[in-house]
C-alpha cells in the first residue's frame, strides 16, 4: 500500500533566535560565559562550566578547517571559528582541497545553515 | 572547565552501594530475533514483533499471563506510521492490561528499553517483563527519506538544517579519533571484513557479503573516508527479550544469564563542544557504571556486541569500552576475532547483521544472552563460554550511550 503524508511545520527558535537571525546575514552570534570566559559557537544555553550567565557576542565569521569529509551528501567540516573555544560542524561550499580557511556565508532559503565559503586571499603562514 | 567526571555526576561507589541495598537480580530468560533484511513479503512490524516475542516467551518457558510489563523500543513514528506502538503491541500480543511503555533514545532506544525492564524487575514491581524492539527502517520509506530523518537525530537547529548527515558526522568524529590512535584505512578494511565474515555464518543477517578489500575500495564514497561497504544497511526486523526476577526464575532456566550491570550516559549534543571529538565519552562513562554494578573491570569481558553503524565507530567503541588502548594493534593480532581473547560482533554487527533501529539494542542483548548460554548459531557459538559479555548501543553520535553486561548463568 502506498500512503503519502505531507507535513508543513512552523518551528520557533526560542532562545536561539539571535543565532538564527545572525545566520541569515552571515553573522556568527556566539555565547560568552561571564564566569569562565569561554565562548561557544554554535551557542550553548548552559556553558560547559555549568554557568548560565552568558552574553551574546559577534564573532568575525572566519574559521579554520580541522577535519573535512566529502561524499554523496556534500562536503562538511569540523572547523574552529576565530574567537570561539568550541568547534562547529559546517557545510563547505566550493572549497578546494588545499583551502583551509573560510568565512560564514549568509543562509540561503528559510532555514538556518552553517555554511562556509572559502577565503581566497593569501592565507597566513 | 569542569572535569567530565563531575559533569557526569554520580560516583561509581554510590552506584555499587545502592545496588547492593536493593538487589533483585534480573535474568534473561528469553531471547529472540527475527531475520534482519528488507521485507518484501507483505509482513509488517506487528508480525515481526509477534514472531520475536513468542519465540522469546517459549525460551523463557512462561505464559503471556505471567508478563507484568511491556517495554517497546521504536525510534521513529515516521517509520511505522504508528504513534503509541507499545499499547498497540500489548493488544496484538494478547496482554491488554499490562503496563506498556515506549522507549526512545535514537539508536540507543533498544538498550534503553532493556534498562527500563531491568529496573522494573530489580525494583520488585514486575516478575517478568517483555522487551520488544522493532522498526521498519528499510521497507516503509525511501533511503533518501530515512537519511533526511536521520539528519534530525542531531541538533536540528545546527547540524540538521545545515544538512550534515549521520555519515558525515561519524566521518568527522572518526578522523579526530584516527589521528591520535594511528588507525588507517587498512584498519577500516580489516574490521569490515572480519565483521562481514561473521555475518556470512548468521542465517538472519542482512548483508552476509563475501567482500574483498578491493570490493570495499571500489564501493562508492559516502562520506570520506567511509565507503558504502564501511556502512551498515537500513533493515526491517524485530527482537525480543523476557527478563525475569531471580525469585520467579523457572526451574528449567537455571542456565539463563544474569544482568550483571547496566550503565547509560549522555555527551554534548554538538560534536564541536566535545573536548576530544573522536572519543565516545558517554560510552566510557556507561561502561564504568555498568562495570561498577557488576563489580568487575573491562578486562573481564570475554565477548562483545559493539554498536558499529560505521567501521570506524567499532574501533572508537573498542577504546571507549576499555577493551583496547591500541585497536589497530589488537585488531591485527586477532584479539577480537572468533578465536581471540574477546570476540567482537559475532552476529555480524550492524554492518553485517543489519540495523532495524529500535530492534538493534534489544537484538544485541538477545545475541549476547544466547551466546553466554551456548544457544547461538552453531557456526558462531564459541566452545568456551566466558563469564562476562557486553552489549553496547548508542544513539546520535554517541550522544546517548547504553551498555549492558551479562554474566553467564550457573548452569551454562
Amino acid at each position: 500500500m502506498q500512503y503519502k503524508l505531507t507535513l508543513d511545520y512552523t518551528l520557533a527558535p526560542g532562545w536561539m533566535r539571535p543565532y538564527v537571525d545572525g545566520l541569515k546575514t552571515g553573522q556568527a552570534l556566539a555565547r560568552h560565559c561571564t564566569a569562565c570566559k569561554e565562548t561557544s559557537f554554535p551557542p550553548m544555553r548552559v556553558c560547559r562550566c555549568g554557568d548560565t550567565q552568558l552574553d551574546w557576542v559577534v564573532l568575525s565569521g572566519r574559521a579554520q578547517v580541522l577535519f573535512r569529509t566529502e561524499g554523496i551528501d556534500g562536503a562538511f567540516a569540523l572547523v574552529q571559528f576565530d574567537g570561539a573555544d568550541t568547534r562547529s560542524v559546517v557545510s563547505l561550499d566550493r572549497f578546494m582541497p588545499n583551502t583551509h580557511h573560510g568565512h560564514l556565508a549568509p543562509s540561503t532559503g528559510d532555514v538556518p545553515r552553517l555554511c562556509l565559503h572559502p577565503i581566497t586571499e593569501a592565507e597566513p603562514t | 572547565m569542569v572535569p567530565m567526571a563531575c559533569v557526569f555526576g554520580q560516583s561509581l561507589e554510590f552506584i555499587s552501594e545502592s545496588l547492593k541495598m536493593s538487589r533483585h537480580d534480573a535474568i534473561i530468560t528469553g531471547a529472540a530475533l527475527t531475520p534482519y533484511n528488507r521485507r518484501k513479503d507483505g509482513t509488517g512490524f506487528r508480525d515481526w514483533s509477534t514472531d520475536a516475542f513468542f519465540d522469546a516467551l517459549a525460551m523463557a518457558e512462561i505464559a503471556v499471563s505471567d508478563i507484568d510489563a511491556l517495554f517497546v523500543a521504536s525510534e521513529s513514528d515516521f517509520f511505522s506510521m504508528q504513534l503509541n506502538p507499545a499499547s498497540v503491541l500489548a493488544t496484538e500480543l494478547g496482554m491488554t492490561g499490562v503496563s506498556a511503555t515506549r522507549c526512545e533514545g535514537g539508536g540507543a532506544s533498544g538498550q534503553l528499553a532493556v534498562h527500563a525492564a531491568v529496573n522494573a524487575v530489580r525494583s520488585g514491581s514486575a516478575r517478568h517483563v517483555a522487551v520488544i524492539g522493532v522498526d521498519p527502517s528499510a521497507s516503509s520509506l525511501s533511503g533518501d527519506a530515512v537519511r533526511a530523518l536521520y539528519g534530525f537525530s542531531f541538533d536540528v537547529w545546527t547540524d540538521g538544517f545545515t544538512g550534515a548527515t549521520s555519515s558525515a558526522l561519524y566521518a568527522l568524529s572518526y578522523q579526530a579519533f584516527a589521528q591520535p590512535y594511528g588507525t588507517t584505512d587498512d584498519d577500516l578494511t580489516r574490521i569490515t571484513l572480519q565483521t562481514r565474515s561473521h555475518a556470512q555464518k548468521n542465517p538472519g543477517a542482512h548483508l552476509p557479503l563475501d567482500s574483498t578489500a578491493q570490493d570495499i575500495a571500489n564501493s562508492p564514497m559516502i562520506a570520506s573516508p567511509y565507503r558504502r561497504l564501511h556502512c551498515s544497511p537500513l533493515s526491517d526486523g524485530a527482537a525480543a527479550l523476557i527478563i525475569s526476577g531471580q525469585a520467579y526464575l523457572p526451574q528449567t532456566r537455571r542456565s539463563a544469564p544474569r544482568v550483571g550491570g547496566i550503565g547509560a550516559a549522555t555527551d554534548h549534543m554538538h560534536l564541536g563542544a566535545r573536548p576530544a571529538p573522536g572519543d565516545f565519552v558517554a560510552k566510557s562513562v556507561s561502561m564504568q557504571r555498568a562495570c561498577a554494578q557488576a563489580g568487575i573491570t573491562s578486562d573481564a569481558i570475554g565477548l562483545a556486541e559493539i554498536y558499529d553503524p560505521y567501521a570506524g565507530a567499532a574501533l572508537q567503541g573498542l577504546v571507549a569500552l576499555g577493551l583496547s588502548d591500541d585497536p589497530a594493534r589488537d585488531l591485527r593480532s586477532g584479539v577480537f576475532g572468533p578465536m581471540g581473547r574477546c570476540p567482537v560482533n559475532l552476529s555480524g554487527g550492524l554492518m553485517g547483521q543489519g540495523a532495524p533501529v529500535g530492534a538493534t539494542g534489544v537484538g544485541q542483548t538477545a545475541t549476547m544472552a544466547m551466546l553466554l548460554e551456548g544457544r547461538y548459531h552453531p557456526d558462531l557459538q564459541p566452545h568456551t563460554l566466558p563469564r562476562y559479555g557486553v552489549a553496547d548501543t548508542h544513539g546520535g553520535l554517541c550522544t546517548t550511550a547504553a551498555v549492558t553486561i551479562l554474566e553467564r548463568g550457573a548452569g551454562a
